[in-house]
């Protein structure tokens, strides 16, 4: 039966306290149409003005307010209050990354390895005042991996960082491609060698929980798939290659 | 006491924040920025619709022009904008947007390949650049791309609580390391505000959470005046029941706006535009058909898209789709959207002149927080993301150059003296009993706001709400804080953040009281003609013990002679 009042079991933990972990129960009264964003920020409020977690757009954009609720990770902002009301609601950090505070993760990592795919255009040479053309065609390849909000939800889905914790990761990879695939980036096979290691795509145990779990409906391991491919024909063109001036050397 | 220098000092990670420092890393000075969220997480990022430029790539019979942009934004501003500004703007559009693209925004394209362009709201040309709904998003990740190759460094999580003034100058900032709890000093030869809009003065507002409006507040506070701040932009369709944005580019694709009667009701209000009339003339369009009883239950219209067909909606209008899934549990392909209209956008800010320039040396700002103005009374759809990138630009190497001039040495005893004050006057907050929770105080404002210097307006109403504002001023004096410690303190920071936001509330009141006539946004119902006569002039609002002092300047006037602005 669905309960009048909206019961979170919150995991907290604040480094000063003694014990610096615990699970704190918290009641809201429901709105219609009310997030967990909204209760969250109610409870801040009203309740324990300590209590910790990121926010921002309230609209699944901005990509602040990832969190594990009932072992699920989502949006607090695009989770809906009325399907939390069957049983008390356990809420706690986005897995995978340090907590500092609360619900508060430190994704310093997550934006090191964003650093390390060198994001951003390397753009081929082209008159200042002219846009570069592209087809459609190109863009909506490119479409689907600009979505990316870089919330670290993938981050905290990820089998592979058990293995390797200076994998990549899933949001990198899919952003590396939006550059691969981008014609107006000069970098190929810079982008491909970078990648063509454990570290890079061969590191991903191709299970598909990044695209599960993506808010934006982000397809990593597809971007992933495909560079493999890429690399395979490239090896696959240069053993040829190889092989032809060796025969050639030798007839 | 630590203290941190650099050359110049970006408060606000947003769109005019990061343009306006990448234009300072480039040309070779040390900057940083500090923003209370991850850049990422700031509200340019919400953003839909598109970018203006007159790029005329759509074909028709006459080229766009920026002469055509610049009618279009001044009419567009019930003639309030100053069109010195305006000229810039359209002028260096095609520049900074054809820079963006080639630093890889994803925009959509035409047939052959070009940016394409879209209508939007009183504009005579199709001249919206967009990467579908989520031009906001891919600004804002392209620019955080630019400043992470740039390897500028970013004060993550910091609040600006104080400008540093001395002998007539501003030389930096308190900064506020949320998570270690330290308040820093930071000196810069130049500070430059972008920390966006206000909107949270308002119950309902498309804004983020965020949108607190402090750097108004600090340049405010430092006695910089804030200019039209009256002129509240109020988005026509925002999604009912969160007041999430749904962008122009819904009604720019041909979405129609019916009420609970079936009818399309622009044809009342704009006859010839209809639903692609200015913001202010449909969102009061929307509001006077709710107000006569012809919306639906609860106050809101019909956004239909359903004519689009699927194949449209998905391609151009993915994002709004998707929000409307996941927030009002409406599929646009299937039904229609639930709107109504809600704060949007300040077209007033701190007052600059046409390269970010402050009253105070040493002070600049950009965005949505300036008001530069090229928006006026009213902005249009498409003109505050191009606003962000040429001002932020201008703004940016002004303070550059200015830096340039400044000496490398400076007094560290002024820092440490305002330091040790700083301090004392905060253990005075920290020393009060709390009679009454913030919330409590924050919730009547945004209520007050909404109802009483909202869309329509009236003199008793505003009368009643400067009286309102007056007495929760006094009430925020009996509110505690019961954390003491300085880390994470988030009832310390909600409540700096609403004593700015209540000196905002007044500034906006007292001007809003003080214009006795109607001129875009701001409508009174006792004086529902523009006034040319007394009124085509900016209202500046100076900080006093006693509240806001209003004075007003000419209007900058060049080639566009104040016309009648009929759609």
């Amino acid at each position: 039966m669905k309960s009048k009042v909206l019961t979170l079991r919150i995991k907290r933990f604040q480094k000063e306290k003694d014990p610096p972990q615990w699970i704190e129960t918290f009641h809201v009264e429901p709105k219609k149409g009310m997030n967990l964003l909204e209760a969250l920020l109610r409870i801040q409020d009203e309740q324990d003005g300590t209590l910790s977690f990121r926010y921002s757009c309230r609209g699944a954009v901005c990509g602040s307010c990832a969190m594990r609720v009932n072992g699920k990770l989502v949006l607090a902002c695009r989770t809906h209050v009325e399907d939390l009301m069957d049983k008390p609601t356990f809420i706690e950090p986005l897995p995978y990354f340090p907590v500092i505070r609360d619900l508060i993760v430190d994704m310093s990592i997550f934006f090191d390895h964003y650093q390390k795919i060198e994001p951003y255009l390397h753009g081929k040479p082209v008159s200042h005042h002219l846009e570069y053309t592209m087809k459609e065609d190109e863009r909506k390849e490119i479409d689907p991996y600009i979505q990316c909000i870089l919330c670290g939800i993938c981050f905290g889905a990820c089998p592979a960082f058990i293995r390797d914790s200076q994998f990549l990761g899933p949001a990198m990879l899919a952003k590396a491609y939006r550059f691969f695939a981008d014609s107006r980036d000069c970098r190929v096979k810079e982008i491909l060698d970078g990648l063509d290691d454990q570290k890079g795509v061969w590191g991903c145990n191709t299970v598909f929980q990044c695209v599960k779990v993506c808010p934006k409906e982000v397809p990593p391991t597809h971007a992933i798939v495909k560079v493999r491919g890429k690399i395979l024909r490239h090896r696959l063109t240069s053993l040829i290659s190889r092989f032809w001036s060796l025969s050639h050397r030798v007839g | 006491m630590e203290l941190i220098s650099h050359d110049i000092l970006v408060i606000g990670g947003g769109l005019a924040g990061l343009r306006a420092a990448i234009e300072a890393k480039k040309a070779g000075r040390d900057v940083a920025i500090l923003s209370k969220v991850h850049p990422l997480r700031s509200h340019s990022v919400a953003a839909q619709g598109g970018v203006n430029a007159p790029l005329g790539n759509v074909p028709a019979h006459v080229k766009d022009s920026w002469e055509n942009h610049a009618f279009d934004t001044i009419k567009g501003s019930d003639y309030l904008a100053d069109q010195d500004a305006v000229e810039i703007l359209c002028q260096e559009s095609i520049d900074r947007v054809i820079e963006m693209e080639h630093w890889g925004t994803l925009f959509s394209r035409m047939e052959d390949g070009k940016i394409a362009q879209r209508p939007f709201g009183g504009s005579g040309f199709p001249r919206t650049c967009y990467a579908a709904d989520r031009t906001g998003h891919n600004l804002l990740h392209v620019l955080y791309e630019q400043v992470t190759g740039l390897r500028i460094p970013v004060y993550e999580e910091w609040y600006a609580l104080s400008l540093i003034v001395d002998e007539g100058r501003c030389i930096g900032i308190f900064g506020f390391h949320f998570f270690e709890g330290k308040i820093i000093p930071i000196h810069a030869k130049a500070v430059l505000l972008a920390t966006g809009g206000y909107g949270r003065i308002y119950l309902r507002s498309t804004n983020a959470v965020i949108n607190t409006g402090s750097g108004c507040y600090l340049a405010y506070q430092a006695g910089v005046p804030l200019e039209d701040m009256e002129f509240v932009q109020f988005h026509p369709t925002s999604l009912y029941g969160t007041n999430i944005l749904i962008t122009e580019a819904a009604r720019g694709e041909g979405g129609y706006l019916f009420n609970a009667k079936g009818e399309r009701f622009m044809e009342r209000y704009a006859p010839n535009l209809l639903e692609l009339g200015p913001r202010d003339i449909v969102a009061r369009g929307i509001q006077t058909e709710i107000d006569q009883g012809y919306g639906f239950e609860g106050g809101y219209v019909y956004l239909d898209l359903r004519h689009l067909g699927k194949e449209k909606i998905m391609d151009r209008l993915p994002g709004i789709r998707q929000i409307a899934i996941d927030f009002a549990g409406v599929d646009p392909i299937l039904e229609p959207i639930p709107v109504q209209p809600a704060q949007h956008y300040s077209m007033g800010g701190i007052a600059t002149n046409l390269d970010g320039e402050t009253s105070l040396p040493g002070l600049f700002a950009a965005g949505e927080c300036a008001c530069v103005s090229v928006h006026g009374a009213n902005r249009l759809g498409g003109n505050s993301l191009l606003e962000t990138l040429v001002f932020g630009v201008r703004a940016g190497r002004k303070a550059t150059q200015k830096a340039e001039k400044e000496k490398q040495s400076f007094d560290k005893g002024i820092f440490q003296k305002r330091w040790e004050e700083f301090q004392s006057d905060l253990e005075e907050v920290f020393e009060r009993k709390e009679e009454e929770p913030c919330f409590r105080l924050r919730d009547e404002m945004r209520a007050l706001m909404t109802s009483q210097a909202g869309i329509f307006r009236k003199e008793s109403d505003l009368r009643t709400a400067k009286e309102r504002v007056k007495e929760l001023k006094e009430r925020l004096k009996k509110v505690g804080i019961k954390q003491k410690s300085l880390a994470f303190n988030h009832e310390l920071v909600k409540f700096l953040e609403l004593e700015g936001m209540l000196q905002l509330a007044e500034v906006i009141v007292e001007g809003a009281f003080g214009r006795k006539e109607s001129r875009g946004s701001h409508f009174r119902l006792d004086y529902p003609d523009r006034d040319d006569k007394h009124w085509l002039r900016h209202t500046l609002a100076f900080k006093t013990v006693d509240g806001p002092r209003l004075e007003y300047k000419d209007v900058t006037i060049t080639k566009f002679p104040p016309g009648k602005r009929t759609y």
